[in-house]
């Protein structure tokens, strides 16, 4: 039993891609919280997609090289989300319509950039499934270190984003600035995708945002516990997610969301009082 | 609100002044028809006013007016002498219907979140903060409570949750919109227990509803709406046919009654949202 | 009543504007097959320049894919349909390798002459020990295509060329005839060079990591062992397992291989990690599915053929850093 959990630690590139695993598990989890709460979902896959273009350019700018395309992602993940909360704030158009114009906007333009220069065989799998098992060093670093970062913020202004998720209407009352509150949840939302976009890559991010939280929401009535448990569920997915890959042989993006799901559709049976199979017996 | 308007800090009350002061204000939403139009009235402290009229009467709209949450198209707005926008001791307590039952808070946690503005960014709560909360649960009678959802409360119990959150923000104004729809009798009784208590400590109280009957029993001033201030006053002085009329219009009928007159109303209400 | 009239009169000629395009360009060849061609399209470039040393002056080439690209996640654009549409005559590499080809081909419409470089050579197997495929892998379905990378096989590639050219262009029968064999002769000594240069590199050290199975039949002619691929697929559209990626690890290290090496374009990650866990060297820049721009290092497959072939022989050669 140890030397099944222990074998695949031999490797490094196993050991690095389960704490960016581990790490963009717990991020994504408790800011998936915010997601589930403020019926951001849309929102999140909307941003997972948006990147593209800045990764195009980064790469086409960078030739190649990894590091760009971190920031690069970064730049248009906050300006998408920056400008999708301006567009909605305008009035003309409704938040839902504003993201979905954005989004295919940019994603369509991140690929109409990556067509024109023909000559690059960009690898665009990596980018829609994630790389898991590519984390180098620096991505590690890259990683984790924006992790905590965000998960400092969301302790930091934890009551803060409690009463304008919960009440706007306190918040006006209270002084409590609820648009840069707004726009910065925004941003940390930005942040954790780009950093999560090397786990799972576009096509599978929202699973990672919304699914733990989603879990944990049918398992307790209190917000904290709600975050930690996501937390929980979410790392220990990946970690699973990725053993799964390991000795099943399966691809390690798709094996973590898959896991996930896994995870939710047991507690959505056998949650206690709340479970399908609680209230059937009721 | 802006950054800006956290940094400024709220403004010492004029004590002299009146609680509530409204000088032809006129409310439009997005340029259409006004919600409020023209509306002049004062309100002193300690007073406990109800706001009546029928459906898109503009009664939320005064209330979130008074809030500082919205803002005059024409027209000031005052609160103990200075813009509504300044201000952090009012408590507003939101319709059934705009709340989110389902969100994961407990009775406690929204009764602390009236304290979030006083304990400041960065900052946790403190044992101050704690005891206050506690004091504010205990007057209203939801101690026991304090650690249930607020989805698994009944309709009485989850309004005297935001009453206890006023408290906790240290409110001097209280404003609730419809506190009593939908209500059984034994729940609205102890709704007016609190609001007994809170006058006794000079709580200035505004209250919407749609129930005249209760209205002019429970409330010795009143402020019957339709866009435009009809009439404020003793209920008696109030509730004339010809102030009906110009309420209500086709919606009330107004018969002589035994003990005085008798007005029929026949909007319905229950369960939406009115502006 | 106005709105309406505006949107019936959008739809209608939305409608009619698909209509035309769905009829496609009027596609006419550059000359209706059966007539006597002038032009050949080829799909990628290593090929079309084979194609040139066969048709000499008597066609002009021209080359589908733009240099560089990656034939295995190339997507036709509208002006490339076009290039379809006015061939008579194209050139491709076949076994499945162009997965792009049937759809293309559909769309273009018309009528041409397709010549399968590889008609007749039959897929490898893996060698003992090498990772299999356990189902057949989307777009390649018949196995290995990469037969050009051994210049044994690119022989029948000019076998299968000549007959095709003399067929679509009997006149030139005789040309075709003798070009080729001029460039079989060139290919046979390019074989007799990599021979050599192989046996520069000890044999111990003969072992090939790329990062997708590509150069199974070089390997297998000139005695490499083929360690692995870090993307064990031979399309470059797939991803590794951990259980993959792990297997391949141990396997570097029980052999001791001392390089992977990619391919121009391909996405260096998962090499690099490879590299910092075995300790082996990364080596990039190697050309096989195109080749390179006039003046750069790999302008012809046969320049191709032997850059590569250094490339590999002087990694390995080196003691490892």
């Amino acid at each position: 039993m140890i030397e099944f959990l222990l074998a695949p630690l031999r490797y490094e590139f196993m050991v690095r891609g389960l704490l960016a695993a581990i790490t963009v598990g717990v991020v994504c989890s408790v800011l998936g919280s915010y997601v589930v709460l403020r019926g951001m979902t849309f929102f999140g896959d909307a941003l997972a997609h948006a990147i593209l273009p800045g990764v195009a350019v980064a790469y086409l700018l960078g030739g190649g090289a990894q590091g760009p395309l971190f920031w690069g992602g970064l730049v248009a993940g906050i300006g998408t989300a920056l400008g999708i909360g301006a567009l909605s704030k305008t009035g003309q158009v409704r938040e839902d319509t504003a993201i979905g114009v954005i989004f295919a906007g940019m994603f369509a333009l991140g690929v109409a950039l990556i067509s024109t220069v023909r000559n690059f065989s960009v690898d665009l799998t990596h980018f829609m499934f994630g790389n898991v098992l590519g984390v180098s060093r620096g991505d590690l670093v890259l990683t984790v270190a924006f992790g905590a970062l965000v998960l400092l913020l969301v302790v930091a202004f934890y009551k803060e984003f409690l009463v304008i998720s919960f009440d706007p209407v306190l918040a006006e009352i209270l002084r409590i600035p609820h648009q840069v509150f707004s726009y910065l949840l925004l941003v940390m939302l930005a942040v954790t995708v780009v950093i999560a976009l090397q786990t799972v890559g576009v096509g599978l991010m929202v699973a990672m945002l919304v699914t733990p939280a989603a879990t944990a929401s049918l398992l307790t009535r209190r917000l904290p516990l709600m975050m930690a448990g996501s937390a929980i569920i979410g790392s220990a997915s990946a970690v699973i997610g990725l053993y799964l890959s390991y000795y099943v042989s399966i691809a390690s993006g798709a094996a973590i969301v898959l896991v996930c799901t896994a995870f939710f559709l047991l507690t959505l049976v056998f949650a206690p009082g709340r479970g399908l199979l609680a209230r059937w017996l009721a | 609100m802006t950054l800006t308007g956290l940094l400024r800090r709220p403004k010492p009350h004029q004590h002299t002044a009146p609680v509530v002061s409204l000088d032809h204000v006129t409310v439009r939403y997005n340029g259409g028809a006004p919600a409020l139009e023209d509306v002049s009235l004062v309100v002193q402290r300690g007073e406990r006013i109800a706001v009546v009229g029928p459906n898109g009467a503009g009664k939320s709209t005064l209330l979130k007016l008074i809030a500082g949450i919205l803002a005059p198209t024409s027209g000031t707005a005052e609160i103990y002498g200075y813009g509504a926008g300044g201000h952090i001791c009012i408590g507003y307590v939101p319709q059934r219907s705009n709340v989110d039952w389902a969100f994961p808070v407990t009775v406690a946690d929204v009764v602390m979140m009236g304290r979030v503005a006083k304990i400041g960014l960065l900052r946790q709560a403190g044992r101050a903060d704690r005891e206050l909360v506690r004091q504010s649960l205990e007057q209203v009678g939801m101690t026991s409570f304090k650690d249930r959802q607020i989805g698994e409360l009944s309709g009485g119990q989850q309004q005297r949750v935001f009453i206890a959150r006023a408290l906790a923000q240290e409110a001097e104004l209280l404003l609730m919109d419809e506190p009593i729809t939908g209500l059984d009798v034994p729940s609205q009784e102890a709704i007016f227990e609190i609001l007994d208590l809170l006058k006794v400590q000079g709580m200035t109280v505004l209250v919407s509803t749609h129930d005249l009957q209760m209205a002019s029993d429970k409330f010795d001033r009143l402020m019957l709406l339709k866009r435009r201030l009809v009439g404020l006053g003793r209920p008696a002085e109030v509730l004339t046919p010809h102030n009906l009329q110009q309420a209500y219009g086709s919606h009330l009928t107004v018969l002589p009654g035994p003990e005085g007159m008798l007005a029929l109303s026949d909007t319905c209400c229950e369960g939406e949202s009115h502006d | 009543m106005k709105l309406v009239h505006a949107i019936a009169s959008a739809l209608f000629v939305t409608v009619l504007l698909a209509a035309c395009g769905a009829a496609g360009e009027p596609g006419s060849p550059a000359a209706p097959p059966g007539a006597q061609p002038s032009s050949v399209l080829v799909a990628e470039s290593f090929l079309a320049d084979i194609t040139r040393n066969v048709a000499g002056e008597r066609l002009a080439v021209e080359t589908l894919i733009p240099l560089g690209a990656d034939p295995h996640s190339f997507e036709p654009s509208p002006a490339d349909v076009r290039k379809v549409a006015d061939a008579s005559l194209m050139i491709v590499n076949g076994a499945g390798f162009e997965a792009f080809l049937e759809p293309l081909l559909r769309n273009a419409g018309g009528e041409r002459t397709v010549i399968e470089a590889a008609a007749g050579l039959t897929p490898r197997a893996p060698q003992p020990g090498e990772h299999e495929e356990e189902e057949a892998d989307h777009g390649h379905e018949e196995g290995d295509p990469h037969f050009w990378l051994d210049p044994n096989h690119a022989i029948v590639y000019v076998e299968n060329i000549r007959d095709g050219l003399a067929a679509a262009d009997p006149a030139g029968k005789d040309t075709y005839a003798a070009n080729a064999d001029a460039y079989v002769a060139q290919l046979r000594e390019l074989d007799a060079w990599i021979k050599a240069q192989v046996q520069t590199v000890p044999e111990n050290r003969r072992l090939l990591v790329t990062n997708h199975e590509s150069f199974g039949y070089f390997a297998d002619r000139y005695g490499f062992r083929v360690v692995g691929a870090v993307i064990p697929s031979v399309s470059t559209a797939a991803s590794p397992s951990a259980q993959q990626l792990a297997q391949l690890v141990d396997e570097i290290k029980a052999t001791g291989a001392p390089a992977v090496f990619l391919e121009l374009g391909a996405n260096p990650q998962l090499a690099a990690q490879l590299a910092a866990e075995t300790g082996m060297k990364v080596v990039t820049g190697l050309l096989t599915h195109s080749t390179t721009a006039a003046d750069g290092v790999a302008p012809d497959y046969l320049s191709m053929m032997r850059y590569n072939v250094t490339t590999f022989v002087d990694a390995l050669r080196q003691e490892s850093s």
